[in-house]
């Protein structure tokens, strides 16, 4: 039985890292100028496509004879890359993530796919692994045998390594990875993070709950991992607190170190007489504070860091207190969350493709991260441009509509300008959660939109974007 | 007389590195091919694996690979030469990647940084990290076997915990920091005399990046493989296997062990300092996860499977541990393209590869979680445990001793047997 749960809380560490580290990607499946994948059924481009297939022959060969390309690209194809995570700590979550992916790239194929070129997704596995990563990418920039674009870099050091390299070869990225420093122009040119950042999410989840959930005077708890991951998050906690007049009672920033004894932390947070806290964690590494402090009876109103909750938690003997105390902050919708065209579409399409696998929150991750690429993509090519720096020049000018899953994005202008600040917000209802549901059934993970969309505090909103907020050079 | 295998006349010639006019010969070809080798040269780029390695798209795994091969050459004269385990060899690297970016790195508000040139920091990462294990050599003195393992096991977690403690030099968090790049300067000059991180020309023709950190590293890998190859010469080397076949023995011959544990530890976390600090510089960004248990194993694998004690050795193991993921990945791929296509073996390639979901075949490529069929990113995982399963229970000389089996295999023949 202990072994059992050690293997079990070894899994939940895992996928909580995982998500940690690297996996934001939302990408709007919405093409730019004419939406041509999700939108399949009523109007592509020009012509009506019921199928696809015909209308984009007919107006592939006048669209196709004018589009200039490099690399990646051919006369038939586009070739996209993905630097995944496949056998590292972050498996179990990018694996899910692949999927969604190679569902959408297969749905925009089956529709004609990108100016009558067919998309072929190249996942290389890093492992979660800095040199791997390096070595990877050698084969993401190679002339005859690379690719355009990387929908997908998983893990903020490894993004980073590649970051400067990505400048030279001219390759656009999008990271799995959610540091507020990704938009910075010093940190990465071609780095195009997807949805918020764990800083804003962090402003916009404690407004939210200190005016709408806690009861009282919110007296504020912040219990975070060192490093980029948790500090960012902290420090947005903090300048929530600051603005709004919150009154921080226990600050355990860096605080909370993954595989140490959480007991000192643990008392120190029933004993400081919080009602409310922020914790940026893992998920076996919350489970393990916010279960210790509900033993202790201590009751508050907790929410933390996307990559801090896993679904999965619900499977266990915190689901009841989850239930009562937890509500989980997020970039983008989790599984079949509220009724968006979006959500209707890609649960649609993934009970199409994909029906027996488990249900997953990140499926939202790589079917946004694809629908971004596909933006990018289709707005290059009605650029007639698809080199590389062709779909650089169109992520930097196209709007990307998330149709609902995610708050839409925009690489133009400042970063001040277009870096996105909205969050979600949800309830946890452990009822709706069933460990053996499978994709075909829809279901639920067990978490309720709350807000009937996204969230944004006037704090975010009037936050002036100069950099991460938690800076680490 | 003379060339003759295996007749010495002199002790000089017997401990020669190279004692045939063959071996000599062969060994000069050989590093001919290998500096030769990135270049798009008519020759070379038809010899079997040259062909490829030389290619950009692998020439960062075979960088990466002479890096672990100093690094393990290190590992080989502690535990190879003179027989004290140790799992604490990734720790060393630590040390010397984290001498290299205090010393080479930049200074920032958060950061400590003294932006030295690469002269001074990759030395000095080679001898704070052979002080460090000057430091530890006492307890390996006192302990042995078994539990010297557990004593250099505990470096590799103080290690962890003191990146975290001192975020001025590790960097915060998972996210690591920058390190210091390849290019030699004098001192703090902006333009750097020789630029091994950036694509440029060199004589008469131009040269990539990873091409010209190969060839550093190249260079850097002969010497540090003949520096070691003649520690095992000297008294030092001698004393050191005097101490590996009996530690008792040895010191009733009058070798002071302590001393030359000692100067062991010291050795072994030069090369290990040195090995970091390019690691770490090639790679540009590491978290300090990066220098865990995990990578010490991985050089306890190299000598297990390369033949423990041997130089050359070595060199099979590194290539082996370092190269087998991505061939295995590429061998995969290779075969599932055949699968596809026509042809007399296409059957034999589907049937063990499954092509599309629900094929029969157990090795997969378009699936990647675990179970049946095996996804091809975990196959090398499993290929891996085997070897060393294999080598420990049936060749314990590794692939050293496979091939010294094969050399005197055809040495005797026709009469081998």
């Amino acid at each position: 039985m202990k072994n059992v749960r050690k293997l079990l809380a070894i899994m939940l560490a895992f996928t909580v890292i995982a998500t940690a580290c690297g996996s934001d990607e939302e990408t709007p499946t919405a093409t730019t100028a004419a939406p041509a994948t999700t939108a399949a059924p009523t109007a592509t481009t020009a012509a009506p496509a019921t199928t696809a297939a015909p209308a984009t022959t007919e107006v592939a060969p006048e669209v196709v004879a004018d589009i200039i390309y490099d690399y990646g690209v051919t006369e038939d194809t586009i070739r996209v890359g993905a630097l995944a995570d496949l056998s590292g700590v972050f498996a179990p979550l990018v694996i899910q993530i692949m999927d969604a992916q190679q569902a959408y790239w297969d749905m925009v194929n089956e529709n004609g796919g990108i100016a009558g070129r067919q998309v072929e997704l190249l996942v290389e596995d890093t492992g979660y692994d800095v040199p791997t990563h390096l070595e990877k990418y050698e084969i993401m920039k190679d002339e005859d045998n690379g690719v355009v674009f990387i929908s997908q870099s998983t893990g903020s050091p490894h993004t980073s390594a590649i970051a400067e390299d990505a400048v030279s070869d001219g390759l656009g990225i999008i990271p799995l990875s959610w540091y507020s420093g990704w938009p910075d122009p010093d940190f990465g040119q071609n780095i195009f993070e997807s949805g918020t950042n764990y800083c804003y999410e962090a402003i916009n989840a404690v407004d939210y709950l200190a005016s709408n959930v806690v009861e009282g005077d919110a007296k504020l708890a912040i219990l975070t991992y060192p490093g980029e991951y948790g500090q960012d998050a902290a420090a947005g906690a903090k300048i929530a607190a600051e603005a709004l007049g919150i009154e921080i009672v226990y600050d355990a920033e860096a605080q909370v170190v993954p595989g140490a004894d959480q007991t000192p932390v643990i008392s120190g947070l029933v004993d400081s007489g919080a009602n409310f806290v922020w914790i940026t964690a893992s998920p076996s590494v919350f489970a393990e504070v916010f279960g210790g402090a509900v033993a202790q009876g201590f009751e508050a109103v907790w929410s933390g860091s996307l990559p801090t909750y896993n679904y999965m938690l619900l499977a266990t003997g915190l689901a009841p207190s989850l239930d009562a105390y937890y509500y989980q902050s997020g970039y983008y919708l989790t599984w079949n969350a509220g009724d968006s065209e979006g959500m209707t579409n890609m649960v649609a399409e993934l009970q199409a493709r994909i029906p027996d696998k488990p249900l997953s929150d990140v499926y939202t991750t790589g079917w946004t991260a694809a629908m971004a690429t596909h933006q990018i993509l289709e707005a290059a090519a009605a650029a007639g441009d698809l080199t590389r720096a062709g779909v650089i020049a169109a992520a930097n000018s196209t709007d990307i509509d998330y149709q609902g899953l995610a708050a839409n994005q925009s690489y133009s202008g400042t970063p001040n300008e277009n870096i996105v600040r909205e969050s979600y917000m949800f309830d946890i209802q452990a009822d709706l959660f069933d460990a053996e549901a499978t994709v075909a059934g829809g279901g639920s993970t067990g978490s309720v939109l709350m807000n009937d969309g996204p969230i944004l505090s006037d704090v975010t909103a009037a936050h002036v974007y100069d950099g991460a907020c938690f800076k680490s050079e | 007389m003379k060339g003759r295998p295996n007749l010495y006349t002199s002790y000089q010639g017997e401990t020669q590195l190279f004692s045939t006019r063959t071996q000599k010969v062969a060994i000069v070809l050989f590093l001919v091919v290998l500096v030769l080798m990135p270049f798009d040269l008519p020759i070379i780029d038809k010899i079997p694996f040259v062909r490829f390695l030389g290619d950009n798209t692998w020439l960062r795994v075979v960088n990466r690979m002479l890096i672990f091969c100093i690094s393990a050459l290190g590992l080989n004269i502690l535990s190879g030469v003179a027989g004290q385990v140790s799992l604490g060899h990734g720790f060393f690297m630590g040390v010397g990647a984290y001498t290299a970016v205090l010393m080479g790195g930049a200074n920032t508000s958060s950061l400590w940084g003294w932006g030295l040139p690469m002269w001074l920091w990759l030395p000095a990462a080679g001898a704070v990290a052979a002080g460090v294990g000057i430091l530890v050599a006492p307890a390996a003195v006192r302990v042995r076997g078994l539990y010297l393992a557990i004593v250099t096991l505990g470096l590799v977690f103080i290690g962890l915990h003191l990146s975290r403690i001192f975020t001025e030099i590790a960097g915060p968090g998972s996210l690591g920091r920058k390190w210091p790049k390849l290019q030699f300067r004098i001192w703090k000059e902006e333009t750097p005399l020789i630029d091994f991180s950036d694509k440029g020309h060199w004589f008469w023709f131009d040269i990539s990046r990873n091409q010209k950190t190969y060839l550093l590293l190249l260079g850097l890998t002969v010497l540090f493989a003949l520096a070691a190859a003649n520690i095992g010469r000297t008294r030092t080397g001698r004393a050191l296997a005097a101490i590996r076949d009996r530690d008792v023995a040895a010191e009733i011959m009058g070798v002071p062990e302590a001393k030359y544990k000692t100067i062991a530890f010291a050795i072994s976390s030069f090369y290990a300092g040195v090995a970091g600090a390019l690691l770490a510089s090639m790679v540009g960004q590491m978290p300090p996860e990066f220098w865990d248990l995990i990578l010490s194993v991985e050089f306890v694998a190299i000598l297990l499977i390369g033949g423990m004690g041997r130089v050359s050795g070595v060199l099979y193991g590194t290539f082996f541990v370092v190269m087998s993921h991505r061939l295995v990945e590429e061998v995969v791929k290779w075969a599932s393209r055949q699968a596809e296509g026509e042809g007399t073996f296409a059957a034999l390639w589907d049937g063990l590869i499954s092509v599309e979901n629900g094929d029969f075949g157990f090795i997969t490529l378009s699936e990647s979680a675990l179970g049946y069929p095996l996804p091809a990113s975990a196959l090398d995982e499993v290929i891996y445990g085997l070897l060393i399963v294999v080598f420990m229970l049936f060749e314990p000389l590794g692939l050293y001793g496979i091939w010294i089996k094969i050399r005197n295999y055809w040495k005797g023949w026709p009469f081998s047997y």
